[in-house]
Formats: C-alpha cells, structure tokens, sequence
C-alpha cells in the first residue's frame, strides 16, 4: 500500500500500512497470493481459459469475504458467504470435474472448520457474541462439518502437507525450480494436473516467504522461466503481466483492508495516485473548494467514524489531506482548527479499547496535532471554540465575524494527559524505552502549560481549575532542587543542564499555592478541590513544610469523608498520607510519623494501597474486568514512593516508640501494642532458629531494636546507619545528613529512657552525670528527660540537685505482687460473671452453682 | 481432697482425709522403690520444661492394695512416627518383661506434671478408659520441680466411681453433672501411697543418709520463692481466664435458655386465648402443635471442661497455699536466725 502512496508518503501513510499488515498476516495472504500466482502463470501459458479463471474468481473471491468475516468474528456473515461459496462452487461443478477440486477451496474449508472448532470451543468468547452471531456459529459448524464429509482425503491430504511444508521448505522450492521446466515441456493437454501443481507449488513458496520475500522468489522463477523461453519479447511481457498481477493483488488487499469502506469516490486516492492529485479525486474534479464542502466532506468522513470495519488509520490519513487541503486553499483557520479537532479525535479512537495505550508515533503525532493547534489558536484571536456551541452556529467561513469552533481543547488535553499516564504504565520501568517515553513528560507540560495560558485569558472558570488540576498533577509529586538549593543558600553552582533548566522559572512551590488557591476559591466541583488539597499537601510535605502541610491536612477534614470518593482520590489521598508521615519523620516527629503511616502499613497492602502494583491475590476474588480496572489505576513509576523507605521509616519511628513503651510496661497485663507490624518483625526476628548479622533492611531494625531494649544505644545506631541502610534507604531523603543527626539523636534518647525503665530497679540512685557519658548527651538534655519521666510518673524517683544524681524511690511493685493484682482484678471479674449467672438463675433453676463455685479458691498470695 | 503427703521411704503416715473412706477396691497403693527411681530416671532424660513424660504401671493387686513392682515408659511422641503403635508396643514390652519374669500385669500409668498442671481431659479420658478396661488401674502423677526442691512428690488418683458413671454415659449437660451431684472436689480420689524398700535397701539409705554431707540437705530450705510462686499464679491466671470464659458461655446459655422459655409461655398464652375465643364461636380449637418443633431448645454447654478447670484451679490453689506456707515458716525461721546472730 504504502509503495502507491509513493509521493505523498509521510511518516503516516507508511506507518498506517505497517500497522494494516500486521493484521491479516494470518493464512488468508497466503492462499489469496497462491491463487494469484497460478493466475499469474496461467496468464503467462495460456490465454484461453477463461471459464474456469471466472469461476475460480469467483470462488476465490468468496473465499475472501469469509476470511474477513473469520477475522473479526463476524459468524453471521461467514454464515452467508459460506452458502453462496457452496453454489457457486456446484456451479463451477463441471470445471472443478474436470480440474479437480482446488486446492485453496480445500484449504478453505479446512481452516473454516478448525477455526469453527476453536470458536465453539471457547467458551468465554462465546458467551460474548451476540445472539445472532452465536446462532449462525452453530448453524455454519453443523453445515461445515456435514459439507466437509464429502472432502475427507483432500482435507486429510492438505493437512499433512501442510505439515510437510513447514517441516522442509527446501523440498518445497525444489519443487519449485522443477517446475517451470515441467511446465514448459508440457503442452496445453496436462494442464489439468499441472494446475494442481501450482497450486501447491505456490503455496509452499509462501510458506516459506512471507510477502515481501515471495517477491525475490516469483522473480527467480521467472527467470528460469525465461531461461526454457529463451525469448526476450515474452520477458517484457512476463514482467508486464506480473506488475499488472501485482497490482492486482495490491488492490485486492486494498479492498480487503477496505472492504466495508463505502465512499467509493476515494477508492482512486488509495490506488496510488500521488496525494497531491489527490485533491481532485476527492472532490469531484473542478469543483470549487470552499468551507462548505470541506465541511461537507468532514463530515462525510466523520461518519464512518466508530463504525465497524472503519480503517481507522486511513481515515487518519484522509483528516490529514483535507487538512492540507482546507490550508492549500485558504479556508481560514476556523475550519482548519476543526479539522485538527477531529484528527486528533480520531487518534484517540485509534485504539477501539481503553485498556490499550497509543504506539509511540501516534503519540508523537498525537502532541503534534495538539501543538500546532495551540499554536493557531495562539496565533489567531478570534476563534472561538466551546463544547457548547451547536454544529449549526458554527462560523467556519472566513468573515468579519470571529470563528465559532465547537470542540473543547481542555478535553483533547486532558485525554492526552491520560494516554501519557496510560502508556507510562504500559512501558516496563526499568528499560530504556521509559526514560524515552518520560522524556515527553516535558512536552505535556509544555503543552499544560500552554493551555494554561490560552485558557486564562480565554476560558471560564470551570476550565481553568481543570487545567489548573492538570498542572498541579505533573508539578505535585516532583521534588523542586531549584527551590532546595536557593534556600540551602547553594546558588551559582549549577552542575548540569538539567539543573539549569530547572533553575529558571519561579518555585514549584509559589505555583502550587496560587493554583492550588484559586480552585480553592473557584472550583464548585468538589472532586478537583479535594485533589488539589491533596496535591497541595503532598507537595508541602515533599519540601518539608510540615507545618503547612499538617495544617492543610488537618483543616481540609479529609480524614473524615475520603472513604466516599473514588478509587483513585483515594490512593491520592493514601500517597500523601505516606509522604506526609515521611515528612513528619525528617522533622523529627516521630510520633506523627508513625500515626500517618500507621493506617497505610498496617494493612500489609501499603503496595496496592499507593497504586503501584497489584497484589497476587487468590485469582478467584477478581475476575479479569477488575483486574484490568485496577490495573488503569495504577500509579506510573516515575510517581512511585519508595516502599523500602516507607516501611523503614514506619519500623523506624514504631521502635522509637514501641521500645521505651515496652520496657515501660513490661508487666502490665493490659499493655496495649502500638505498632502490630513492628511486633510481628520482632517476632520473625526471634524466631530465627540463627542469627546471623543482619542483610535486609528489616533484619537491621529488629537487630536495632533488640540492641535498644539493652539500652546500647551505640549499637542500635551502627544497625540503622551504616553503609547498607545509607544505600537502601536514607541516601533518598534530600537532607540526608540532616535526617541521619536527628535519627542518633532520637536513638540516644529513647535508649536512655529504655535504660532507665529497665534497669531503674537495679539503682538505688544513679549519676546524671555518668548517664550523659553513656548517651552521649549533655547534661541538661538528660535532666530534661528524666524531669519529663518523673512528671509523667513513668519513673518512680526524684532528682538530688547538688549531687546531680537520680535517687529511686522503689514504690514499683515487684513482678510477683504484679501478678498478684491482676489475679486478683481476674478474680474480680470471675466473681462478677459467676453472680450474674447466679441472678438468672434464682427462682428458675435450682441453682447447679449453689455448691459454691471456685470462687472460694482464689487464695490470697503472699 | 489433695492433702499433700511427705513422701520419705517409710512415709505411710499422713494420709489423706478421705483415704480412710475409699469405696473403690484399692485402699492402698505400694510401689516399689524401683519404679520411683525409674519414673524420676525417665523424666530427667527425657523431660525438658513443660513436657511430659508418661509410661506404664506395671503390678498386681493385694486384697485392696496395689501394689506396683515395675513400670516402662512410652517413647515421647513426636510427628515424624505418627503410625507408632501404642498397643503393640505394651503388649511386646510386656510379654518380654513377662520373659524375665518380671510382674507384667497391667495396673495403671504414670505421667509427670509442670507445676502440678494436670487436671486435663486428656488426663481424663485415657484414666476412665483404664479403669474402664481395668478395675484396679491408678495413674502417678509425677511433680519433679517439686521434687527438685528437696522433697518428692508422687500421688495416685483414681476417678470416683461417680464420675466413671457420667463418663460412660457421656452426659456432660449441666443437668447431668448435677444430677450426679458430681463437684469438681469429688471427681478424683486420691490413693495413700506407700513406697517399700527391701530391708536391704533400707539398710544402705540409712547408711547413705548418715554420709550424706549437710549442704545436700539444704535444697529444702531455699528461701527464693519468688521464681515458683509466679510460675503458678500464671498458670492459675490463666486458668482463671478459661474459667470466666467458661461462665461467659453458660450464662448466655442460660439467657437464651430463659429467654426461650419466655416466648414459648408468651405463644401458648395466646393459643389458648385463641383457642378460647374460637371456642366462644363455636368454632373448632386449633389443631395440636410439636412444641419442641417450634422451640428448639438451645444447645446446652458441656459442663466438663469447667468442671475440670475449676479441679485445677484447685489443684494450684492447693499448691500454692501449701508452698508459701512452707516458705513462710522457713522466712521466720531465717529471720529468727538472722536475729539471735
């Protein structure tokens, strides 16, 4: 196809037909180029056949609709053809006696079967078809099967040479060779067998070579051919033949791909005439061109659109030449603005499903279109478009009046907005191919950007916060070094280009407050305020600005309501959630880290939680639908939050807490577990039948912990920062040294308050002073901490100030009268039960309890 | 019921209260010196903390003593041998001890404890089917952290004939169990021990006894308490615990119970209004209704378990009462030492 299309060959027009081959590589080329090549020969042999050629056309070209109607499941229609197949064949009955049945109406009937049977036996596909189709599937396998019985040998036989062929293609093309010769020495009478042959002979040469490979073959054998004819006038002919069976066959092909297509006016562009003559086949020749019939054509066009059998590229190509058409003749921008509209409508409708993203040269194509459009509209002041305006009031032509377009850029946008994200999910994180594909992350924004701008002068409120939102959502999640670096007060040392590029233009944080805060004043669509906040926060807490993002947080009441939005609000919600408690954690507010993350991790879904992958779950629990339905909802990786991180922080600030709390309430019967995930790590770590130094990041925290519990702050240090956990997880935080100074000394901390709860039975009195050597802290830090613990009547003792020395008071009670209270408070509860039985019983019941119950028992321990 | 007895060699004195009124055919049980140091042998080797090391009785009985002469252990159990069969393995044992012409009449069994928890229903279970099968059977309860504190402890209990009764019917309802009057103090009786030694055997404890150095005397008088005394208060908590949820069930039984005897009322009330009004009418009353039918009664909690519990939360009691008291006498004495030095 795309050879005809010489002159006018864009990148289009090439790609199209790539992608139209693809398709019908199936077994249907196959036969249609065989059968075109015994034509071919016969051609070239005998001129007076013409009976048998007209049926075999005829057949042949039945055979083909069929094929179509297999490849789009259409049973119905394969139904219809297959009745008028088996006329025409007893038509053609007297010739096919004579020939013998040929071989690619056997091969036809072979195929139809098996793929029948592979319909029929799918049963998933067959609850989907319609019911017509479905009816005419059981109808046409009934009747392949009872028509097949009279063809039992040839089908048998075709089946196992078709084996055969695939196994040795060299004995295929020998044959191949042989047989021009064959036929050259045999004269008009065995034609009859030697058609056979060709049959055969052709097909295993496609067997071997697929299109564009047959090519070199037909013409090594018309070479050989032409050795045995030894006459140079046939050659010319030959190769005239041939070209004009090629053409044939091209053409054939065309309405294969085609077939439905009903504007037959355009049949000819596609026939290879050069598209810039293209024009007058288009429009009738001499017609004048103007808006109206452009406009008249468009829709024409447009018509086909979403209809089955529709060639989607094609009618890419046509939006395309009319576009060069409209612009050839000067039609004004307004109607070129339409049509760009549509092109890029119907690169979207590309793809029939949603699940499927754009190839990489519709996208191209696709931010092109986009571009260029916003560049007339830019260009040109007076064009307006709106969804609103009715295809009737539309002001196209070229007049005083300003254009009235409809169509809403915002939408085109936003829909290229989500087919980025689409194929971002589609493409595997970690080849090339994603950096490639997010390095047109920059146009998107650019073109953001530039809607952005078009929009503020011209559009209503509504679409501003929408493209705001668009804005906010590719600025969010992206850490601003600019901003970083001009507060550290690092400027000037710009390192790379990027960094350059980066360092112009005003603080991502700057542009998320003002749009962030007109759609909090102009949005009344609650969705995009919510995401907006949520964005808000999220950005804060990457820079962190805890404080405003807490505020934020706290003043938007999302905690309250987030459960009755939508799925992915949701995991927009949870993402900032996360990264707030890591933002917390930098700050050294250990406490709110942990309470942040704490709804995330304990679940043990903080994966799917965030969207960034799907957790294998028993299969039965989703079907595909949901699965394919989470998985669009996935967030793309560029986007990801580190889990490693996450969880490490979550592990982290639970053993800052959960070890001094532990050591606190060691025998406290109702002792409540802050962190359930931290307790089940310590757990595995314990159940290690051996302990060997730690290796993954978990391993590291449980071994930090056990060391914690001793009060051995230094080891529990040397477990969180070392040269692993710096490479695993705290090298990712942008202030890494700041963060690693608060992490030791919160370590210092809590491993004093630990030593002092575990081990304050042990001291009658202890010297602050020999406290602040063991952690490492000054001397008013551990004042201040016990001062804390005395107040909070954690520690039973009181500071002797001029000795500067801890004394205990010992007014804890030991283990053993610990347990004896809680018998007791046990007990208490025993009785209280057992009365109450007693209380339902009375007067009902004899009473079985009145022997006494166990009560009596509970002696008094020492 | 479980009067603690000081076993020494000749311990036949302080026997408990309710041994003198034993209804059962044993009065008495006398067991050699052998088997003790066989059971103490088999638990040292074999058991590690909480585990429990059981085996076999093996004797004869003497008008209403019996008198066990030799015993063997079971091999531990353990996952891998899961077709190990019990019964062939006794029988073998005993017909090989019956080649050396050892007594190989089956009369009971012997199990070790963890601070005196045994009060089980696998304990039970396996006693009803012995003394089911034979008459005179006993089990040996084996304490050896008591034992480790200087003074041994062995007791043989059988099931009161009460409970072998409910046992054979299987009616652990709670109007079974009361019906029977059984209580948890009358579910097993204990049986007064008595350990023989040949006279020469005697002979050399006394002579060991006058050698022995003091120091190994002194593990009785250890003053730490601590340790032992929370060991148990866990195990009673624990128990105590069991024992409420045990409660909790019966009561709201109990409730349900109640509050089906309720509706039911309620609903024969309004029949025979009906009824009345009908009859009034000259109508014919209401054709008979299964009340049972209508009112399933709520199924009733077996009352086996708690019963169980609470003979062991007894059972702890006991022991505990019995530890501090003893621990308590030593204190005053320490500190009566303390006071005169």
């Amino acid at each position: 196809m795309s050879r005809f299309f010489a002159t006018g060959s864009d990148s289009e027009s090439e790609e199209s037909s790539s992608a139209d081959e693809i398709t019908p590589k199936a077994p249907g080329t196959t036969l249609k180029q065989s059968l075109l090549l015994s034509d071919d020969e016969e051609d070239t042999k005998r001129v007076v056949r013409s009976a048998k050629d007209k049926r075999f056309e005829e057949l042949t070209n039945l055979i083909k609709t069929i094929r179509n109607a297999m490849k789009i499941r259409d049973m119905a229609k394969c139904l219809e053809e297959f009745e008028q197949l088996c006329r025409a064949f007893l038509k053609s009955k007297n010739i096919v006696d004579k020939e013998g049945v040929p071989s690619f109406y056997i091969r036809l009937l072979a195929d139809l079967e098996d793929y029948l049977n592979q319909l029929w036996e799918d049963k998933d596909g067959k609850k989907k078809m319609n019911k017509n189709n479905a009816k005419a599937l059981s109808t046409l396998r009934q009747k392949i099967r009872k028509y097949n019985r009279d063809f039992e040998t040839e089908i048998a036989a075709y089946k196992e040479t078709s084996l055969l062929h695939d196994r040795n293609c060299s004995t295929a093309s020998e044959i191949l060779c042989l047989h021009p010769k064959d036929e050259s020495s045999s004269s008009g009478e065995d034609d009859d067998d030697d058609d056979d042959d060709e049959g055969w002979s052709g097909e295993s040469k496609e067997s071997d070579s697929e299109s564009s490979d047959g090519e070199a073959k037909r013409q090594s054998m018309a070479e050989s051919f032409l050795k045995t004819g030894s006459d140079k006038g046939e050659i010319k002919k030959l190769s005239k033949r041939r070209d004009k069976a090629k053409a044939r066959k091209h053409i054939e092909e065309e309405e294969e791909d085609g077939g439905e297509e009903v504007e037959g006016g355009w049949e000819k562009v596609k026939y290879g005439v050069p598209l810039v003559k293209e024009k007058p086949k288009m429009f009738a020749k001499g017609t004048e061109i103007n808006t109206t019939v452009v406009v008249k054509k468009l829709n024409e066009i447009l018509q086909a659109r979403g209809k089955k059998g529709t060639d989607r590229a094609a009618q890419i190509e046509l939006l395309h030449a009319l576009a060069a058409i409209a612009a050839e003749h000067n039609l004004g921008q307004g109607i070129l603005v339409k049509i760009k509209f549509n092109i890029i409508a119907s690169l979207y409708d590309y793809n029939p499903n949603l699940a499927a993203f754009m190839k990489a040269d519709m996208w191209k194509k696709c931010l092109e279109c986009i571009d260029e459009l916003l560049d007339i509209l830019f260009e040109n002041n007076n064009i307006f478009i709106g969804e609103n305006i009715a295809e009737d009031s539309e002001n196209l032509a070229v007049s005083d009046q300003p254009f009235r377009v409809r169509g809403c850029v915002l939408t085109l946008v936003e829909r290229m907005d989500e087919e980025f994200t689409k194929i971002m999910q589609n493409t595997d994180p970690h080849s090339q191919e994603y950096v490639d594909n997010l390095k047109d992350e920059g146009r998107v924004c650019g073109i953001v950007d530039r809607l952005l701008t078009y929009l503020e002068n011209k559009g209503s409120t509504e679409e501003i916060c929408r493209v705001y939102l668009r804005r906010i959502m590719h600025t969010y999640y992206k850490f601003d070094y600019k901003a970083h670096r001009r507060s550290l007060g690092l400027q000037g040392e710009t390192k790379s280009e990027q960094d350059q590029e980066e360092s112009e233009g005003e603080d991502s944080a700057l542009i998320m407050d003002r749009l962030c805060k007109f759609i909090y004043a102009k949005d009344r669509t609650d969705r995009i305020r919510t995401c907006a906040i949520l964005c808000h926060i999220y950005h804060h807490a990457l820079h962190s600005r805890w404080y405003q993002a807490r505020d934020l947080m706290l003043m938007s009441h999302l905690q309250d309501n987030i459960h009755h939005s939508d799925p992915p609000v949701q995991i927009l919600y949870n993402r900032t959630m996360v990264q707030l408690g890591i933002c917390a954690f930098r700050q050294g507010m250990i406490k709110d880290a942990h309470n942040a993350l704490l709804d995330i991790q304990s679940s043990g879904r903080a994966k799917e939680l965030l969207g960034q992958g799907l957790l294998m779950r028993n299969m039965q629990e989703r079907n595909a639908e949901q699965e394919k339905i989470e998985k669009r909802r996935q967030v793309p990786f560029h986007m990801h939050i580190n889990l490693e991180l996450l969880e490490c922080v979550y592990l982290v600030s639970a053993m800052l807490l959960e070890i001094p709390y532990m050591a606190a309430h060691e025998f406290d019967a109702r002792r409540r577990m802050i962190s359930k995930q931290f307790h089940h790590q310590l757990r595995v770590g314990e159940r290690q039948p051996l302990l060997g130094p730690p290796e993954s990041m978990r391993e590291h925290v449980v071994a930090a912990s056990k060391a914690m519990k001793m009060g051995d702050w230094r080891t529990c240090h040397s477990f969180i920062i070392n040269e692993k956990m710096n490479s695993k997880v705290w090298d990712l935080f942008p202030e890494t040294q700041r963060v690693r100074e608060m992490l030791v000394r919160k370590i210092q901390e809590e491993s004093l308050r630990t030593y002092l709860f575990t081990y304050s039975s042990v001291y009658d009195s202890i010297s602050m002073e020999i406290l602040s050597e063991m952690f490492q802290l000054e001397m008013p830090t551990v004042h201040s901490i016990i001062s804390k613990m005395i107040i909070n009547e954690e520690l039973m003792a009181s500071l002797d100030q001029p000795t500067q020395t801890v004394v205990m008071h010992r007014t804890e009670p030991t283990s053993l009268q610990n347990m004896a209270l809680q018998l007791a408070e046990k007990l208490g509860s025993l009785v209280e039960n057992n009365e109450r039985v007693f209380d339902l019983k009375q007067g009902v019941y004899g009473g079985y309890f009145n022997r006494g119950v166990p009560r009596s028992h509970a002696s008094a321990p020492p | 019921m479980a009067s603690r007895k000081e076993l020494s060699s000749v311990s036949s004195s302080g026997m408990a209260s309710t041994g003198g009124t034993l209804d059962s055919p044993v009065k008495q049980v006398q067991i050699e010196g052998l088997v003790v140091m066989k059971i103490i042998k088999h638990y040292q080797e074999e058991g590690q903390g909480s585990e429990v090391v059981q085996g076999v009785l093996l004797g004869l009985v003497v008008d209403d003593r019996l008198e066990i002469t030799n015993c063997f252990p079971f091999p531990q159990h353990t996952e891998d041998d899961a077709d190990f069969d019990e019964v062939q393995y006794q029988m073998e044992m005993m017909r090989s001890l019956r080649h050396v012409n050892i007594d190989h009449l089956h009369v009971g069994w012997y199990q070790s404890t963890y601070y005196g928890s045994f009060v089980s229903r696998a304990l039970l279970d396996s006693q009803f089917s012995y003394q089911h099968a034979i008459e005179e059977s006993v089990v040996l309860i084996y304490d050896p952290i008591k034992t480790a504190q200087g003074s041994l402890s062995l007791k043989a209990y059988r099931l009161t004939p009460k409970l072998m009764e409910i046992c054979k019917e299987k009616d652990f309802t709670p109007e079974g169990l009361k019906k029977a009057s059984i209580g948890f103090e009358n579910m097993f009786e204990e049986v007064p021990i008595v350990i023989k030694n040949s006279h020469l055997i005697n002979v050399l404890m006394w002579e060991l006894e006058d050698k022995s150095t003091v120091a190994d005397k002194h593990e009785l008088l250890n003053l730490s308490s601590s340790n032992h005394l929370e060991k148990s208060l866990q195990l009673l908590m624990d128990r105590v615990d069991d024992m409420s949820q045990e409660i909790v069930k019966y009561n709201t039984y109990s409730r349900n119970l109640s509050k089906q005897q309720q509706q039911k009322h309620q609903y024969l009330q309004r029949r025979q209004q009906e009824n009345a009004q009908r009859q009034s009418r000259g109508e014919a009353p209401l054709p008979e209704e299964d009340m049972s039918k209508l009112f399933k009664p709520p199924q009733p909690p077996p009352r086996m378990d708690s019963l169980l519990i609470a003979g062991q939360i007894n059972n702890y009691c006991q022991n505990v009462k019995e530890f501090t008291s003893q621990n308590l006498g030593k204190l005053f004495m320490a500190e009566a030492l303390q006071g005169q030095n």
